[in-house]
C-alpha cells in the first residue's frame, strides 16, 4: 500500500533544527502533482528530543519511519553522474539533507536500463530497474541535451549558486560538453567545486582504458588472494569496489566544502580514482607484503595471513564464518565444542601455534561444524563472545531481526517497481527528526520545477524546449 | 590540507582495529590534528595481529596494518580504568572538535564516557560511535570484525565460484574500510552542520549497515524477481566470455568481460582467434551464454601461452575491458599505478620506510598529506598533555610514576 498522506508533525518537535529545509521540496509538492502523488508512506515524527542515552530507540519510530537528515540542507549539488559510483556519491549526500539535481539526458542515463527487474531480464524497457531506484533516491531529476547551446546555459545557469559539481564522464568529456576546462569552470563559479570521478584518475597512460567490474577487482588486487589454491582467483560479487570509489567521492566532497569555508575560501577540484580507491583498501597485501616479503595466495576456505583461524565452514544447514584469533576465542570455540582440553594441546597454545598447525585444528572443528546448525553454533558461539556468524543468503538478511529491531530497511513506495526495501541510512545523527526518503526521480520530474522556477523559465519554452529535444 | 592553528581540527580518537581508525587517519590527511588514545594494558589490537617477537623487537611497533591506518596521529596512552586517567581524557575530549569510538555498545557509558557526558564538558564535540550491529537491538553487545560484518551484509554468501561450492571471504575484510568511509563522511557531515547550528552531536554508524548498501542490486534483484540470486563467480549473468583465464608463467591470470559485439570481434582479432567468429556456437551474444564452458575452453586455449602484462594491453588498446589479476607486488607495479604516484614512502621508528597508499581524492588546491608516520606507542604523551592540555612536568611525571601513561606494553 502507497500512502501518500502526509504529516506535518515533525516540523513541530521539538528537535527538528531545519524545518526550513523543506522549502524547495514543499514548493514542488505544491506545484508538481504527481511528485505529491509519488511520495513514500510517511509516519509520525519525532515529538521527544533525542538524547544521547536514547539515540537508538527514539531513532526507531513505530510502524513507518523517517532516514532522510537535513544537516546538508544548506548545500546544492548539480549532479552529472551515472552509472554507480557517481550516484552513489550524491546518493549520500542527498541522503543527508543536500539538494542534489540528477541532471541526464532526455533519454536517460545508462543505468535506467539496468535491471534487476520483476520479470527477471537483465535490462528494462523503461524508466528504471531496482538499482537505480534505489542509487537515486532524494534526488531531483532534470533532462538536459548538452549537445544544444541552449542546454548548457540552462546548466551553467545551474551551477550558479551550486556548491558541488559532481561527475563521472570519461575523463575530458565534461569540458567539451561545457566548452570550459575544470580551471574556467571553477574560475567562473568560485564558490563551486568540480569532484571528478574516473576509473583510473584524470590522468595516467590507462586513464582512457575501458573497465568493468571484473576487471577492477582484478587490477585493484581483490581476486587474486581469494578462492582455491588450484583454480582460477575469484572475483567479488557484484560492484563493490564501485561503491567504494562512491564513497571516498563523498567524503571529498564534505572534504571540498571543509576546505572553501576555513583554507581556501573558494572551491576546488578534486579527482578520484576507482582503481585507487580499490587498491587503498588492500592493505593487507600491499603493505604487509613489504614488511614480510610473502604475498598471499588464494588458500580456499581459510582467510590467511598471519596468525588467524578466519574460515568458512560447511554446518548442516549451510555455512558459516568463524573468526578465532585470541587465545581466548580459542578458549571459547574449544569449549563449545565440548573440547575444553584443546587449550593445553601444544600444537594450539598460541595463536602462532594454532596457524602453523591449522591443518590439524581444523580436522577437528570441521566435523563439529557438520553436524550442527547455523542458528545452534550462532547461538553458542555468542554466549562465549565468539564471533561466529551463519552465513545468511540476501533474503536472511531482510529478515535478520537486528536489522528489524532496528527498523533499518526502509519501504519506499517506488513509481515504477511499487513498494521496495532499500537499505536505510548508516547514520543516526542525534540533533535531527529525518524525513522521509523519496522515491529516484522520473525521467525529467522536476524540469518544470527547476528549470521554471529556479531558472525562470516560461511555460511557453518549457514547451519550445521540449519539442526541440533540449529537454 | 593547511589550516591556521586555531581553525585546525583536533580530533580524540579512542578507536582501534580498521574502521575507526581509519575515520581519524582520513582527518590527518586533511591536516586535524588527530590524538590516538590507547593503554599500555589494552592497546590497539590491531598491533599486535600480524606481529609477534621479543620485547627487544617492539613487536607492537611492527604490524603494517597498525601502521598504514594509524599515519599521522599522536600517540597518547592513557589508563581509562582509573580516575586520574579518565580525567585527563576528560580534558582532551572538552577540547576536541570530534571524538571517534569503535567500542562494544554500551562501554563508553561504564567508562562514564557517554555522550551527554561528554556533550555537557563541549556542546560542540561530534562524536561518532561505530558498533559493529548497531547500539540497540538484540545483538548490540555482538563484537563484530571485518569478515562477520561481510559476512552478516550479505556478501560473503555471493562470494563463490559459478558452478557451485563454498562461500569464500574477501581479502580485504570489506567491512572495515567500508565502516571508515561512512565514519569519516559521518565526521565531515556533522562537522558541517556544527558551522550552521554551533552545536555538536552523536552520531552512531553501525558498520553492517553501512556495508548492506553495497548489496543493494542483490537484495533488490531478490525482492522483483523472488529468486535468491546464486553466486556467479567470476561470469555474468547474461555476457560471454566474461572470466578469469590463465596465462604463461607460474601464478599469472587475465580478467577480462566481454559486453557487445565490437568487444567480441576486437578480443578475436587481438588474439587471432578470427575462425571463432565463424563458429555457430559463438555467433550471437545468446549463443556465446550457452555455451560458455566451450567458450571458455577456447580462450584459455589461446591465453595459456600469452604474457600476461603483454596480452592485457593489446586487449585494452582493442577496447576490451581486461587487466591482469594482481598480486600485492603487481598491485604496486601496476603501470596506472605507478604513472599517478599513488604509493607514498614514509619513514617510521623501529620498521624503515615502507610504501603506504597515498590519500585518495586528488584536491587541486588543498592536497591531502599521507605522509606521516603512525605514532609509537605513547610516543606523544609528553607533548600532548603538557602543549594541548597545558599540563605541568610534576603534573606529567605523577601520571608517569603512577602508571596511567607510559610506552611500554603491559599485559
Amino acid at each position: 500500500m502507497c500512502h501518500s498522506e502526509r504529516s506535518e508533525e515533525s516540523a513541530e518537535g521539538g528537535f527538528c533544527l531545519h524545518p526550513a529545509s523543506r522549502g524547495l521540496l514543499a514548493g514542488l509538492r505544491v506545484t508538481d502533482e504527481e511528485a505529491a502523488q509519488s511520495q513514500p508512506q510517511v509516519a509520525r515524527g519525532c515529538r521527544e528530543p533525542l538524547t544521547g542515552e536514547t539515540l537508538g530507540s527514539q531513532i526507531r519510530l513505530g510502524a513507518g519511519f523517517f532516514m532522510r537528515y537535513n544537516s546538508l540542507s544548506d548545500i546544492r549539488v548539480v549532479d552529472l553522474t551515472h552509472h554507480i559510483a557517481g550516484p552513489y556519491a550524491t546518493r549520500m549526500l542527498a541522503e543527508m539533507g543536500a539538494e542534489v539535481i540528477k541532471v541526464e539526458p532526455p533519454w536517460g542515463e545508462g543505468a535506467r536500463r539496468r535491471g534487476p527487474t520483476r520479470d527477471g531480464a537483465g535490462d528494462t524497457a523503461g524508466d528504471r530497474g531496482g538499482l537505480f531506484a534505489f542509487l537515486n533516491t532524494n534526488k531531483l531529476g532534470v533532462t538536459l541535451d548538452l549537445r544544444h547551446e541552449r542546454a548548457r546555459e540552462m546548466l551553467l545557469a545551474m551551477l550558479d549558486g551550486a556548491d558541488l559539481l559532481v561527475e563521472n564522464f570519461a575523463p575530458g568529456t565534461l569540458a567539451k560538453l561545457t566548452a570550459l576546462s575544470p580551471a574556467e569552470l571553477l574560475e567562473r563559479f568560485p564558490k563551486l567545486s568540480l569532484v571528478s570521478i574516473s576509473n583510473f584518475g584524470q590522468d595516467g597512460p590507462d586513464r582512457d582504458a575501458p573497465l568493468n567490474d571484473l576487471v577492477l577487482f582484478a587490477r585493484g588486487g581483490w581476486t587474486y588472494p581469494v578462492g582455491e589454491p588450484t583454480r582460477e582467483p575469484l572475483t567479488p560479487p557484484g560492484s563493490l569496489a564501485q561503491y567504494v570509489g562512491g564513497l571516498y567521492a563523498a567524503v571529498a566532497a564534505m572534504q571540498a566544502l571543509y576546505a572553501r569555508s576555513f583554507v581556501l575560501g573558494c572551491g576546488q577540484h578534486v579527482d578520484v580514482s576507482l582503481l585507487e580507491a580499490a587498491v587503498a583498501t588492500m592493505i593487507y597485501e600491499t603493505v604487509t607484503f613489504q614488511y614480510t616479503g610473502v604475498t598471499r595466495e588464494r588458500t580456499g576456505k581459510r582467510y590467511t595471513i598471519g596468525p588467524f583461524l578466519i574460515v568458512t565452514l560447511r554446518c548442516r544447514d549451510g555455512y558459516a564464518g568463524l573468526h578465532c584469533v585470541t587465545d581466548k576465542q580459542f578458549e571459547s570455540l574449544s569449549e563449545m565444542m565440548g573440547r575444553p582440553e584443546l587449550v593445553r594441546d601444544e600444537r594450539f597454545r598460541t595463536a602462532y601455534l594454532r596457524m602453523v598447525n591449522s591443518d590439524a585444528l581444523l580436522a577437528i572443528v570441521e566435523p563439529f561444524f557438520l553436524a550442527h546448525d547455523r542458528a545452534f553454533l550462532y547461538r553458542e558461539g555468542r554466549k562465549r563472545a565468539l564471533p561466529l556468524v551463519p552465513i545468511p543468503s540476501v533474503a536472511e538478511v531482510l529478515e535478520w531481526e537486528q536489522l528489524k529491531a532496528r527498523a533499518y530497511f526502509e519501504t519506499v513506495c517506488d513509481p515504477v517497481l511499487g513498494e521496495i526495501k532499500i537499505p536505510g541510512a548508516p547514520l543516526r545523527l542525534s540533533s535531527h527528526c529525518p524525513e522521509p526518503t523519496r522515491p529516484a526521480p522520473r525521467l525529467g520530474e522536476h524540469n518544470r520545477a527547476i528549470f521554471g522556477e529556479r531558472l525562470g523559465l516560461d511555460d511557453a519554452e518549457l514547451s519550445r524546449l521540449r519539442q526541440a529535444g533540449i529537454i | 590540507m593547511t589550516t591556521t592553528p586555531h581553525q585546525r581540527l583536533r580530533v580524540a580518537d579512542l578507536s582501534m582495529g580498521w574502521a575507526g581508525p581509519l575515520v581519524g587517519a582520513m582527518l590527518a590527511e586533511m591536516g586535524a590534528e588527530v590524538v590516538k588514545v590507547e593503554d599500555t594494558r589494552h592497546f590497539d589490537w590491531w598491533r599486535g595481529s600480524l606481529s609477534m617477537g621479543s620485547p627487544e623487537e617492539h613487536p607492537v611497533e611492527r604490524s603494517a596494518v597498525f601502521n598504514s591506518v594509524n599515519r599521522g596521529k599522536l600517540g597518547v596512552t592513557l589508563n581509562l580504568a582509573d580516575p586520574r586517567g579518565l580525567a585527563v581524557l576528560k580534558r582532551l575530549a572538552a577540547t576536541a572538535d570530534v571524538l571517534i569510538e569503535n567500542f562494544s555498545a554500551g562501554v563508553m557509558e561504564r567508562l562514564g564516557l557517554s555522550y551527554p557526558v561528554l556533550s555537557a564538558l563541549n556542546p560542540r564535540l561530534v562524536m561518532l560511535s561505530m558498533p559493529s550491529f548497531g547500539a540497540d537491538g538484540p545483538e548490540r553487545d555482538a563484537r563484530g570484525y571485518g569478515n562477520t560484518v561481510e559476512a552478516m551484509a550479505g556478501v560473503t554468501g555471493l562470494t563463490g565460484y559459478h558452478d557451485g561450492g563454498q562461500p569464500y571471504t574477501l581479502s580485504n575484510a570489506l567491512g572495515d574500510p567500508v565502516g571508515g568511509l561512512n565514519g569519516a563522511f559521518a565526521v565531515m557531515v556533522g562537522l558541517h552542520e556544527r558551522e550552521r547550528t554551533g552545536r555538536g552531536q552523536w552520531i552512531e554508524l553501525a558498520q553492517v549497515e553501512a556495508a548492506i548498501p553495497l548489496m543493494a542490486e542483490a537484495l533488490l534483484d531478490y525482492q522483483l524477481t523472488g529468486k535468491i540470486p546464486p553466486p556467479r563467480g567470476n561470469r555474468h549473468p547474461r555476457h560471454a566470455p566474461h572470466g578469469i583465464y590463465r596465462c604463461a608463467g607460474e601464478n599469472e591470470w587475465i580478467a577480462l568481460g566481454v559486453e557487445d559485439e565490437t568487444q567480441w570481434r576486437a578480443l578475436l582479432n587481438a588474439l587471432g582467434l578470427q575462425n571463432l567468429a565463424g563458429d555457430q556456437r559463438f555467433s550471437t551474444a545468446e549463443a556465446r551464454k550457452r555455451n560458455e564452458d566451450a567458450l571458455d575452453e577456447a580462450l584459455s586455449r589461446a591465453f595459456a601461452s600469452s604474457e600476461v602484462e603483454e596480452i592485457a594491453r593489446r586487449l585494452v588498446e582493442a577496447g576490451v575491458p581486461a587487466g591482469q589479476v594482481n598480486s600485492a607486488p603487481s598491485v604496486m607495479a601496476d603501470a596506472q599505478i605507478q604513472a599517478r604516484g599513488y604509493f607514498v614512502p614514509v619513514e617510521r621508528a623501529v620498521v624503515g620506510t615502507h610504501l603506504y597508499p597515498g590519500a585518495v581524492a586528488r584536491f587541486s588546491q588543498t592536497p591531502l598529506e599521507a605522509d606521516r608516520p603512525a605514532p609509537l606507542l605513547g610516543e606523544h604523551n609528553a607533548a600532548v598533555l603538557r602543549e594541548i592540555l597545558g599540563m605541568s612536568d610534576a603534573e606529567i611525571e605523577a601520571l608517569e610514576r603512577a602508571g596511567i601513561i607510559g610506552t611500554r606494553p603491559l599485559g
